[in-house]
């Protein structure tokens, strides 16, 4: 073998070789490899050749390759430089375990504190998410869905303006349209009515639904026996719930038994065998039809050929459309079918009543129905609501659960000195920022997961007292619903998140050498955790001022005089009520001496049109009542006289009006005034006196124009008996005695008028208890973060308060100093709240026509109640601290 | 104990290793092998040789000596370890039994 002459290291391997070494080779060995085969190419180079040890370089590389391996973690190949621990490796996890339950058990006192108020607005958010899910899923359930459509109206004056929408219609529109409109697959018409049901010798009122036989086929209601096809093809058949088959009968095995009915309005009606065709489920909660029981609906011929029953409104009609048909199609051509067929009644209607509005029918989807103010569910559907209701529920749970963050936020933060060193080891022992954010983060979940248990118990124990806020039967099982479920967990980790994140944040950015020299504090201001304070009672002191406001006016519903004395009247019903029954039946009552007074009226609410000054058209209330009914309720006569029963003309003859009918007619000197009901022959009134207006609605309508008669061809609905103070038992045994006697086959019911009237305003009562609870709960929530606040402020202060109690600060100088900064914070937060909340309350009061005035002691009482508590909040602690010993304090260094 | 396992060509690496003494690391260990067989031996087959004797336990290694021509990295220095120096006995003296026992004709006849 021959040298050539040759220095080293002046040709190089093939770079590709080189490169495809660096890359794939094992890394174990690579440092040696590409040292020994560049030390043998340069041999090779020297004894075969440049070309030959490129060729073998190249060979060795490629077999050399080892694409795949990994390196091995061992004594005898030690890697070199230093290597982080998985972040999630096991043993870590469980250090962060152990870190994370050694922080929450020695700090009981903040756990405790994020514990509560997470899991109160835990809880609160997740009542509220079944709350909004049972009113989205209304009617959602029945099989046809979306192609069951109500059919509705619009009222267009002639001037093109839309003057009123109805969700009702009447015995035509159903089998009419379905009949001309080939896309309208079948018609379902639902009317609300009352028959008298005997059990035994009982006579009760029970609620009916009269409806078309394909009832069962348009809509989803499992029936448990009979054939839902045939159930209600026969007039006197029925079907039954399953409850009111256990009531009637005991039993829900009942198919072909009877049932007697009668109906409760009709003059003259009796009682007929029904026979029982079918039982059906108890209807769901979250379902706008709900029935007991279930008729044919019967139209007699004469009707179907009467051609104003296009205008006689008072049922609904649904239809289930082919699927994918296109609604407006249909809706137009409905209204041509109407138009065709009521083409005379129109024009009737424009001469004969000066009906002059075009009517319109529109389609609306039934599952729209239910949170719909426009279109409600009326008429015998049932559970109408008001989406404002899931907003303001929502926003009150927001509210609670942003609280709840809030305290974790800022105790967490606060608290974090004290881990501060913690932060430092960590960090000086290779613990990353994203390791220890990670950690945090953690925390804050198994925290927020603690909350969540918890939370999940408390609304198990107040759903009873929710629902019956709600007016809903909700129940945990309602929980096992996919999307609830998820519902559930991104509200769990959207919390974590929320709690967790800025904590983290902040956490894993200490410098680790500040933290352990001790030289460590907290920057300066705490812009944040002061805001968030502000915030925070922000929140709390609207909702004070919310409760605040609607308390009142519920005060003013409820207490404010109606103009007349409903005390010790009891009001009883009874149906059709003639003249000569009600004379009867009065003196009859007056007999027992308890009973003071009788007067009549007709049932439920009149109204009706007449034409005043010629030709002017008036709308108005319009009352049937006797000559006592004014001076029972004591209500007096402003000008003119009342009814007189020695003068009989005065039945016929004369009317008498409130001072509202006579603000609207324009009349000067309203005696002697002409009242024209010119579609009845012969039928003029003069009005003889003037009634002081009285709120014979609820306050939460305004005083309409309202007119009384005696017209003998009306009959009496309604008996009101004033009895005397005291002979409450007595007085209802003889009316009910007397009752029965006259009227063996009607359902007896008393109420007192009293009471009735204040049921009127149960929504508020509602509202009234659900603001309270969320204020109090949010007040809470908030106090509990401010007393660890406080704590905190005041633990790292002990040092400066030993300091200043040696030179001879007084105590209550030394509680000043540390509430102050507290207190100043929630006088600062009613900036917020104040504006907000005289917005929000001005909105809601313009619901009522008649309403308290926004008082600003309304606001000095809210700002005066959020400073005591949050005073008794953090003088408890502050008053602790300027007690201690200053000795205990500052002997330790 | 079971006898140790040695391939014809780990038998002879092993062996290089051991004559070269301190001075055994890839390039010498193939450069000596070729001088000594006197046939081409592939770098790679060398490489991954040691690299099983290693794993067997016959040979350790230590990393050291970095020199400019190897562009500043380290050798890896192997060692023939005591099991090593056991198994190289062993073979030697099954060939040496082998040999003992082979008729005095035949070994004539092999011309020695």
């Amino acid at each position: 073998m021959n040298m050539r002459p040759y220095s080293p290291g002046t040709v190089k391997p093939p770079r590709w070789a080189e490169k495809l070494l660096t890359w794939w080779g094992h890394p174990d060995t690579l440092e040696e490899v590409q040292g020994d085969l560049l030390e043998l190419h340069d041999y090779w180079v020297q004894t075969v050749g440049e070309k030959e040890a490129n060729r073998r370089y190249g060979i060795s590389v490629l077999r050399l390759l080892r694409p795949f391996a990994k390196p091995i973690q061992s004594h005898e190949y030690p890697q070199p430089e230093y290597r982080t621990t998985f972040i999630l490796s096991p043993d870590m996890l469980r250090n962060y375990l152990t870190i994370a339950w050694r922080t929450l058990a020695h700090n009981k006192v903040y756990t405790f504190i994020n514990v509560i108020g997470l899991s109160i607005g835990l809880a609160a958010a997740m009542l509220i998410m079944l709350y909004t899910k049972d009113e989205v899923s209304y009617d959602q359930f029945h099989a046809n869905n979306p192609n069951i459509y109500r059919i509705t109206t619009r009222n267009i004056t002639p001037e093109g303006k839309q003057e009123s929408v109805g969700g009702n219609t009447g015995y035509f529109q159903g089998p009419k349209f379905s009949e001309g409109v080939p896309e309208i697959q079948s018609f379902v018409r639902i009317r609300n009515h009352r028959y008298d049901i005997k059990q035994g010798t009982e006579v009760t009122s029970q609620q009916v639904l009269f409806t078309d036989p394909n009832f069962f086929a348009v809509f989803s209601f499992p029936l448990l026996s009979g054939n839902p096809q045939t159930a209600l093809l026969q007039p006197k058949s029925v079907v039954i719930s399953d409850e009111m088959a256990k009531k009637q009968f005991g039993t829900t095995d009942v198919l072909g038994k009877i049932i007697q009915f009668k109906d409760s309005y009709a003059e003259n009606s009796q009682f007929e065998p029904y026979t029982v065709t079918g039982v059906a489920q108890k209807s769901p909660q979250n379902s706008s039809i709900k029935f007991d029981v279930l008729v044919p609906l019967v139209v007699s011929k004469e009707d179907m050929e009467n051609k104003t029953n296009w205008f006689n409104i008072f049922l609904n009609t649904f239809v289930l459309l082919e699927p994918k048909a296109d609604i407006s199609r249909v809706a137009s051509k409905m209204n041509q079918i109407y138009l065709a067929d009521a083409k005379e009644t129109i024009k009737e209607m424009a001469t004969k009543y000066g009906f002059k509005s075009k009517v319109e029918y529109a389609l609306q989807p039934f599952t729209d129905m239910h949170l719909n103010k426009e279109l409600p569910a009326d008429n015998g559907l049932v559970d109408s609501s008001n989406p404002v209701y899931s907003y303001i529920l929502s926003g009150i749970a927001l509210f609670i659960l942003v609280i709840a963050c809030i305290n974790f936020v800022n105790l967490t933060v606060a608290r974090s000195l004290k881990r501060a060193k913690e932060i430092g080891i960590r960090k000086v022992v290779g613990g990353g920022r994203t390791q220890l954010t990670l950690q945090f983060l953690g925390e804050s979940f198994l925290l927020c997961f603690c909350a969540f248990a918890f939370g999940l118990i408390l609304v198990q124990l107040v759903l009873p007292t929710f629902n019956q806020l709600s007016n809903k039967a909700l129940a945990l099982s309602y929980l096992f619903d996919a999307n609830l479920v998820a519902g559930y967990i991104a509200l769990f980790f959207v919390t974590g998140l929320l709690a967790g994140f800025y904590p983290a944040l902040v956490l894993s950015s200490f410098n680790p050498v500040q933290t352990l020299y001790s030289r460590f504090r907290l920057s300066g201001r705490n812009y944040l955790q002061k805001s968030l304070v502000v915030l925070q009672f922000a929140i709390a002191s609207f909702l004070i001022i919310g409760t605040l406001t609607i308390h009142a006016q519920f005060d003013y519903l409820t207490t404010k005089s109606l103009g007349y004395d409903d005390t010790h009247v009891i009001s009883v019903e009874k149906s059709g009520l003639k003249h000569s029954e009600a004379k009867l039946f009065r003196e009859e009552l007056l007999k027992n001496p308890t009973i003071v007074s009788v007067a009549l009226k007709n049932g439920g609410q009149w109204g009706t049109i007449a034409k005043i000054n010629g030709e002017t058209q008036q709308n108005f209330t319009y009352e049937t009542v006797d000559p006592t009914y004014l001076s029972l309720f004591r209500i007096p006569v402003v000008k003119g006289r009342n009814f007189s029963a020695d003068l009989p003309t005065d039945s016929t003859q004369s009317v008498l009006v409130n001072e509202t009918f006579v603000k609207e007619s324009g009349w000067k000197n309203p005696l002697g005034q002409v009242v024209d009901f010119w579609y009845n022959p012969n039928e003029k009134y003069r009005v003889v006196g003037v009634v002081k207006d009285h709120h014979f609605e609820s306050l939460n309508q305004k005083i309409g124009p309202q007119l009384f008669t005696m017209k003998p061809g009306n009959s009496y609905g309604k008996a009101f008996i004033k009895i005397k103070p005291g002979s409450e038992t007595a007085s209802l045994n003889y009316i009910e005695k007397t009752f029965k006697k006259l009227f063996p086959i009607n359902p007896y019911a008393y109420t007192f008028l009293d009471e009735d009237n204040r049921s009127k305003y149960e929504a508020e009562a509602k509202w009234k208890q659900i603001m309270l609870f969320g204020a109090i709960l949010t007040i809470f929530i908030s106090c509990i973060g401010l007393f660890g606040l406080a704590t905190l402020s005041a633990e790292r202060r002990t040092k400066e308060i030993g300091i200043r109690k040696v030179m001879g600060a007084s105590v209550s100088s030394l509680v000043q100093l540390l509430s102050s900064d507290f207190l100043r914070l929630v006088g600062f937060s009613f900036l917020l709240a104040f504006p907000a909340a005289w917005y929000a309350i001005r909105a809601w009061l313009e619901n009522y026509p008649y309403r308290i005035d926004i008082s600003i002691w309304t606001f000095v009482s809210a700002a005066i109640l959020s400073i005591l508590i949050a005073l008794l909040t953090v003088s408890f602690q502050s008053i602790k601290a300027a007690l201690g010993n200053p000795i205990t304090s500052l002997r330790s260094e | 104990m079971k006898r140790a396992f040695l391939g014809e060509f780990e038998e002879v690496v092993l062996l290089t290793v051991a004559v070269l003494d301190e001075e055994a690391y890839g390039v010498t260990i193939t450069q000596e092998l070729e001088q000594k067989i006197g046939r081409a031996v592939g770098f790679s087959t060398v490489h991954t040789t040691l690299q099983r004797l290693e794993e067997k336990g016959y040979l350790s290694s230590r990393m050291g000596g970095a020199t400019a021509e190897r562009g500043g990295r380290r050798k890896r220095f192997f060692m023939v370890t005591a099991t090593g120096r056991k198994a190289l006995h062993e073979v030697k003296l099954v060939r040496d039994e082998l040999w003992r026992a082979l008729p005095p004709q035949t070994l004539q006849l092999m011309g020695s």
